[in-house]
């Protein structure tokens, strides 16, 4: 996991101008190795969403760059932006965002119609236990089903990256778990690069890599030597 | 891989059935009904038109007063100008020869008589021969024997001659000056020394008529006057709308909405100048789309008027004088209105010249062109379009709002799912055309829909509006580009394009303000302070001031209602107002129009009527000089203008001191063109290339007509007219010393009256289909703005009902700030809708010729508000049950 995919160098964002302006990200730089599991811990306002969206091209810094496989988002244009997202980005939101006209299975191929080498939308199905659900519109499921399947239309697409933003946020402990031990079978599987925003203190234990995030800066960039599965983790 | 988003629309129209399902509704009527107008309008004028050459419509027609001979129909034809100068010379010379032959031969007579006489005196009185008696013996035997041979010597004497051929040479030179006094008359009125005059080949037809009673229920009354035609004419030919035509001696087809009018149908006897005959059909004549008596008639009278056909044994049947009514069509095709004034009146100058020589005499002479009978039904049509494309224009605005609020409310409902695509790498291109397919397929299905009505149903009941009023032939369905455009086009691009901006506009939004609902344009405020209300009152304002821009989109679609109920209600009220007022619009209670303001023996057409005062009048154009706003509306082109003459210190019109080339407008002139004093305008000759330039000294205070007001003796100066020339009689009393032949129309009040009641007649139905289709699309869409208003407090309900608000507060909080609101607003927008469409009304008389005010009773514009009221009332109660079937979980999962 030697091979970086993903740079971030001294990010700098800040929201509001004068009394109340507010630095949310102060000159944030570390890197990614692809295939990793990296896990973005903080305190709420630690500036962890704001620094996913910048990393996601949904949102810009003000200063610093971010380098994806050698290319800056910055240099890249609108268009440019959203073929990146298309192509190489997988999300996963804390409050899934499914159509709601659109059962399980037709919400999973909303991810992979965007992909030029979707995975079989069926075997996703079947990964993330959906089979006897994959009819069913989304008001008909449970918030850990509505998780799962927001997790399916990411990782159809084989994203290179799949960014998953407090996944578990609205979660009970159990659905939670359930939760990660799929991102954490995705990333085994198919072997896509994940970046989750938390602040569950337990789920490092499960990331290659940790970053720990406050005031808009990192406290504490390391790497797991040994990593819990998710099945075992506990708060 | 087929985009899955597709699959959402099928879904989405279930779910939201009861909305598309009023948007549909919208524009079937919409496009129904307009489009129907429009398909009625074209198919009934194509009707009209192909009649025109399949049913061999004249070029015009005149009437003489006997039958005329081979020879003068020939010369008619031949188009050519008779030698009437010459004629009436040869004829003069004739008849002046054979009186100085007789006068010579008498004189001779009576000097051979006297010379003899004489003779024979003298002889006696040589020989002493007194007694008278023996003389006078002796003179009549030398008379006896002597006379012939005395005047026939008498009449070889060269002093005979020389005297004779005085006498013939003065009667000559009398006989030429007499008609050249006579012709330069004649020449001058008709102008027949036109140097411009060339000649106007005819073909010719017989087209006689008789005139008779027609007692149409056999009670011995009449209830008509009749003008019947015979069979197999060549001209002028007549279509079956139900039955056919007369078979034999005792048949007879009369006028088709003559007989609807009177409850006449094929099978029914009917009797005609007491003759009995049984109707063997109904027909249109093609030249008869409207039954006018009289060219001259203000309006027709299908009621008191009727034509018909019968065979020629039939005719005979009849005893009535019969008409020697004869058509014509030109050898040269023209439709251009300027050539065809030109060969009109060179073909009058061939009639008049050609009759002369032929001893015949014109009874009346009329173009086609000029004809009410067969012209006023097509132009009243073209007009009718105006208020369909008014209508047309109106809801277009109306669609292209509900579009707008119902895509810009699809996208704030679907924020999160948008930010999620966008952030997912779903181009915007792609969603654009996610967002469109679905107010374009309800567009589309609408349009379709609406056509297939228009085309059929509505249709029908357009084209049953003119058999309502006009004598119109079978008309089939015709293909009308108006229609498509107007109606389906227009709003498909509207549609297309409303949607494109509003979508594209909304997609300029980051994902991220998206995925968090930010999609305000402007930055919030700070919360406003209340007052130490009560709480409910304090959140009722709170959710007032939350939902403002929801209630600015109400506002704007109240007006819109109020603008359509305007329309609904202020059309009839207008026409209404316009027939009340009409009477008091007359300058005079008896407006006389005379031929000429000489009769046919060249005296002066005078009255013993003491409140009659002389006028002129002339009509002039004068160039809209506007943009044509609405194209297909109205002539667009000249307004008609009529100037009058107005007697010095006129006891009817009281003009002011006024200079030379100045005048007085009427008042509706002043105000259709927005003209003030000092303002000056240009008159123009419609057929001739002269124009006249006036300045406005003031206005008259009559809103009857377009209208030009200047002193009689400027008005004959300025138009070359002798000085006591003039046109007619204004007058308080009924004139009844003017010879009917003599009067070209008689204006009283209750012609005027007529016309507004027949026009009423004529649009009223339109009018009903136009008022409840407004009201209809009123009511749905007042519907579709409550429904936005809650659908977009959704959320917030949800929220309320799971801290344990009950339905009756919850519709305190969200229904009732909305109900005040449209109360406030329909108060206020009455009067707004009421000022747009006056602007609009403005726009579309500009297009028109002549000129009345939009007006709307005050009951009507209460009226108008209670509609709507009445209509939101009944939404309330669907939003009250709206409200009770939003799901606590709304709130609680975020399912969008």
């Amino acid at each position: 996991m030697s091979d970086t995919l993903l740079e971030i160098n001294n990010l700098k964002k800040s929201f509001g101008t004068g009394e109340a302006k507010q630095d949310v990200l102060r000159g944030m730089s570390f890197t990614v190795a692809k295939g990793e599991f990296c896990v973005l811990l903080g305190p709420s306002g630690s500036g962890k969403s704001t620094l996913l969206n910048i990393i996601g091209g949904i949102d810009t810094p003000d200063s610093g760059y971010v380098s994806i496989g050698g290319d800056r988002l910055e240099d890249m244009s609108e268009k440019q932006l959203t073929l990146y997202r298309r192509k190489h980005l997988g999300y996963v939101f804390q409050m899934y965002n499914l159509i709601p006209n659109l059962n399980v299975k037709e919400n999973i191929e909303v991810g992979a119609y965007l992909a030029d080498n979707p995975l079989d939308v069926e075997e996703v199905i079947n990964t993330l236990g959906l089979q006897e659900h994959k009819y069913k519109y989304p008001n008909q499921l449970s918030g850990g089903q509505q998780q799962r399947v927001s997790i399916g239309r990411a990782v159809v697409k084989n994203p290179d990256i799949l960014m998953c933003d407090e996944p578990t946020g609205a979660l009970d402990y159990k659905t939670s778990k359930e939760i990660l031990a799929l991102i954490e079978d995705c990333n085994r599987k198919y072997g896509n690069t994940i970046i989750m925003v938390t602040h569950n203190e337990a789920i490092r234990f499960m990331a290659d890599h940790v970053i720990r995030l406050r005031d808009g800066v990192v406290r504490h960039n390391d790497l797991n030597e040994t990593k819990t599965p998710a099945s075992e983790l506990e708060w | 891989m087929k985009n899955p988003l597709i699959r959402r629309l099928p879904r989405e129209l279930a779910a939201d059935w009861h909305k598309y399902l009023v948007i549909i509704v919208f524009m079937i009527v919409m496009i129904g009904v307009i489009s129907g107008m429009y398909v009625g309008h074209d198919s009934m004028l194509a009707a009209v038109y192909a009649n025109r050459d399949e049913l061999d419509l004249e070029d015009g027609c005149f009437e003489l007063s006997e039958e005329a001979e081979p020879e003068l129909l020939e010369d008619i034809a031949s188009g050519k100008m008779a030698y009437v100068r010459q004629y009436f010379i040869d004829k003069g010379t004739e008849e002046a020869d054979k009186e100085v032959a007789e006068a010579v031969e008498e004189e001779l007579e009576k000097q051979v008589t006297a010379a003899i006489e004489d003779a024979v005196r003298q002889q006696c009185a040589a020989y002493g021969i007194t007694d008278e008696e023996m003389i006078q013996e002796q003179i009549d035997t030398a008379l006896e024997e002597g006379f012939d041979e005395a005047l026939d010597e008498a009449k070889n004497s060269a002093e005979f001659k020389e005297a004779e051929a005085e006498a013939y040479e003065e009667a000559h030179k009398a006989v030429t000056e007499a008609v050249d006094e006579e012709w330069d008359e004649i020449a001058d009125r008709y102008s027949l020394e036109d140097e411009g005059f060339t000649p106007v080949p005819v073909r010719i037809y017989e087209n006689f008529y008789r005139e008779e009673a027609e007692d149409d229920d056999n009670d011995g009354k009449s209830d008509a006057n009749v003008r019947i035609y015979l069979s197999g004419a060549g001209i002028d030919r007549a279509s079956f709308l139900e039955g056919r035509g007369p078979g034999n001696e005792n048949e007879i087809a009369i006028d088709r909405l003559h007989a609807e009018n009177l409850g006449v149908k094929p099978g029914d006897s009917i009797s005609i100048g007491g003759k009995s005959f049984e109707v063997s059909g109904l027909l249109s004549y093609v030249n008869y789309l409207t039954l006018h008596e009289k060219n001259t008639d203000l309006m027709f009278d299908s009621f008191g008027f009727d034509v018909a056909m019968v065979t020629p044994e039939g005719f005979d049947r009849l005893s009535s004088r019969i008409h020697y009514n004869y058509s014509y069509i030109y050898e040269k095709e023209t439709s251009d209105k300027t050539e065809l004034a030109d060969m009109s009146e060179n073909f009058l100058k061939v009639l008049i010249t050609q009759s002369l020589v032929y001893d015949n005499e014109i009874k009346d002479y009329l173009p086609e062109y000029l004809r009410q009978a067969s012209n006023f039904a097509p132009g009243d049509i073209e007009s009718d379009t105006a208020a369909t494309g008014i209508l047309c224009y109106i809801l277009i605005g109306v669609i292209a709002f509900i579009f707008a609020i119902t895509i810009s409310n699809t996208i704030d409902k679907e924020a999160s799912v948008i930010g999620t695509l966008r952030a997912s790498g779903y181009k915007k291109s792609e969603l654009v055309v996610h967002y469109m397919s679905m107010p374009l397929i309800v567009t589309l299905a609408g349009a379709v829909l609406g056509n297939i009505f228009g085309y059929t149903f509505f249709r029908d009941v357009a084209v049953n509006l003119y058999y309502q009023s006009y004598s119109m032939p079978a008309c089939g369905t015709v293909w009308s580009k108006t229609a498509l455009v107007k109606t389906t086009l227009i709003p498909l691009f509207l549609m297309f394009f409303v949607n494109l901006i509003v979508i594209v506009n909304k997609l300029q939004l980051s994902p991220l303000r998206f995925l968090r609902h930010d999609l305000g344009r402007k930055k919030r405020s700070k919360a406003v302070r209340l007052p130490a209300w009560s709480f409910m009152r304090r959140f009722r304002l709170r959710i007032l001031l939350q939902n403002l821009p929801n209630y600015a989109i109400l506002i704007f679609g109240v007006i819109f209602i109020e603008l359509m109920m305007s329309f609904a209600f202020g059309l009839p009220d207008s026409l209404n107002n316009y027939s009340d007022s009409a009477g008091g619009m007359l300058f005079a209670d008896y407006q006389y129009m005379l031929m000429d303001s000489k009769d046919s023996d060249g005296n002066i057409i005078e009255t013993s009527e003491e409140s009659a005062e002389r006028f002129s009048s002339k009509n002039l154009m004068y160039p809209k000089d506007v943009d044509v706003m609405f194209e297909g509306m109205g002539s667009g082109g000249d307004e008609g203008v009529t100037v009058y003459g107005i007697a010095k210190d006129s006891s009817y019109i009281s003009l002011g001191d006024h200079g030379e080339g100045e005048v007085y407008l009427s008042s509706a002139f002043a105000k259709k063109f927005g003209l003030k004093e000092g303002d000056r305008i240009t008159l123009k000759e419609e057929y001739e290339n002269r124009s006249y330039t006036f300045s406005v000294k003031g206005t008259v205070d009559y809103d009857g007509g377009i209208a030009v007001f200047m002193g009689n003796d400027r008005f004959n100066a300025l138009f070359d007219r002798d000085p006591e020339e003039f046109s007619g009689y204004f007058s308080r009393k009924e004139i009844n010393d003017i010879d009917e032949q003599d009067i070209a129309v008689v204006i009283t009040a209750e012609d005027i009256t007529k016309v507004t009641t027949q026009l009423f007649h004529s649009v009223g139905g339109a009018i009903d289909v136009f008022k409840y289709a407004l009201i209809v699309l009123a009511a749905a869409l007042i519907y579709l703005l409550a429904k936005i208003i809650i659908e977009r407090n959704e959320h917030a309900i949800s929220m309320v009902k799971i801290l344990g608000f009950e339905n009756g507060e919850i519709a305190s909080l969200y229904i009732l700030p909305t109900a005040m609101l449209v109360v406030l607003f329909a108060a206020v927008s009455v009067f707004i809708g009421y000022a747009l469409m006056g602007w609009v009304f403005k726009l579309f008389i500009m297009q028109m010729d002549g000129y009345f005010e939009f007006y709307m009773k005050n009951s009507s514009m209460v009226l108008s508000v209670v509609y709507l009221l009445a209509g939101y009332a009944l939404v309330s109660v669907i939003d009250l049950f709206r409200i009770k079937k939003i799901p606590l979980d709304v709130a609680l999962k975020n399912v969008e």
